[in-house]
């Protein structure tokens, strides 16, 4: 799985796509297959007990389970309602793009994703370890000790080399006029507020690879392993 | 697109930098803090637009 990519991604894409697409689905697709399963793939303790997935991989990617979260079919049949059903084709496409972009990037990793859902066949390019079974803090600090970490400092890099698209300039021209959601927003919120919105994800991003290459390296001193689906001292899912 | 920031632009970027600085500090010391985009959404919006516009009303 991926941490800060999904929030770095729609930045990028918003900028190259070649039509103007709405950030705001945009980034909620790019959320979108983690965003109901992640904390059970972690487990929680509720009153002493823990609420957690017998088999995290299989309940977060696999089939019996909500892997189907991260295929081309599902972000295509959210793509179809919000432009059928609720009338936004920008909307619909915007969503689908960030929800391939989640899990083409997932498909990066050991244990992969089913793109092509209902085939359950695992995509996997395995170039960092998955580690989701071994709970949060362990696979946050696999996670930004192997490639996974380089992958999305890659974007925050590329994300400062592209800095115009942060400007108040940007978001005026391109952003808040691809996407009715900003005018509603701007009859509650001022401009300065609503740009404030639109940073958000790159700050928090990049704010939290920082934190946890901190978290990971400097406080604990996890060892790097940079090597092709490292780091080795974690046990990695596969298919 | 410009191929360098005005000068306002780095100050906000200053701004932008200061409020991570703090953000990280306390997502270190405390990770529970750093595994919401809605929290660290809300921290943005208090140290970016709510505490300075409160600051210019009272001077």
């Amino acid at each position: 799985m991926s941490w800060a990519a999904h929030d770095l991604e729609p930045y990028a894409i918003q900028r190259h796509w070649h039509w103007r697409l709405a950030f705001v689905p945009l980034l909620i697709g790019s959320y979108a297959p983690d965003l109901m399963t992640k904390w059970y793939v972690y487990g929680v303790h509720i009153g002493g007990t823990e609420l957690k997935a017998d088999n995290p991989a299989q309940f977060h990617r696999g089939w019996p389970g909500f892997g189907f979260t991260h295929s081309f079919i599902y972000g295509a049949v959210i793509c179809l309602i919000f432009w059928k059903v609720l009338g936004s084709k920008n909307w619909g496409i915007s969503f689908m793009i960030g929800q391939w972009a989640h899990a083409l990037t997932d498909a990066c990793d050991t244990l992969g994703t089913m793109l092509l859902f209902p085939w359950t066949y695992h995509f996997h390019i395995d170039a960092w370890a998955y580690a989701g079974q071994t709970g949060r803090m362990t696979d946050a600090a696999a996670y930004f000790s192997g490639l996974g970490g380089m992958w999305d400092l890659v974007w925050i890099v590329y994300g400062f080399l592209s800095w115009q698209v942060l400007t108040r300039g940007y978001f005026e021209q391109n952003v808040f006029t691809a996407d009715g959601f900003w005018r509603l927003a701007k009859r509650a919120l001022p401009m300065t507020a609503l740009l404030i919105l639109y940073r958000a994800a790159f700050f928090y991003g990049t704010s939290r690879w920082i934190a946890w290459t901190i978290w990971a390296h400097v406080i604990h001193h996890f060892p790097y392993d940079l090597s092709w689906g490292g780091p080795d001292w974690v046990p990695a899912e596969h298919p | 697109m410009k191929r360098l920031p005005s000068r306002q632009q780095l100050v906000t970027l200053a701004g932008y930098a200061a409020a991570a600085a703090v953000y990280i500090a306390i997502g270190v010391a405390y990770t529970d803090f750093l595994l919401s985009v809605f929290v660290a959404t809300a921290y943005l919006l208090i140290v970016m637009w709510v505490v300075p516009l409160a600051v210019r009303r009272l001077l």
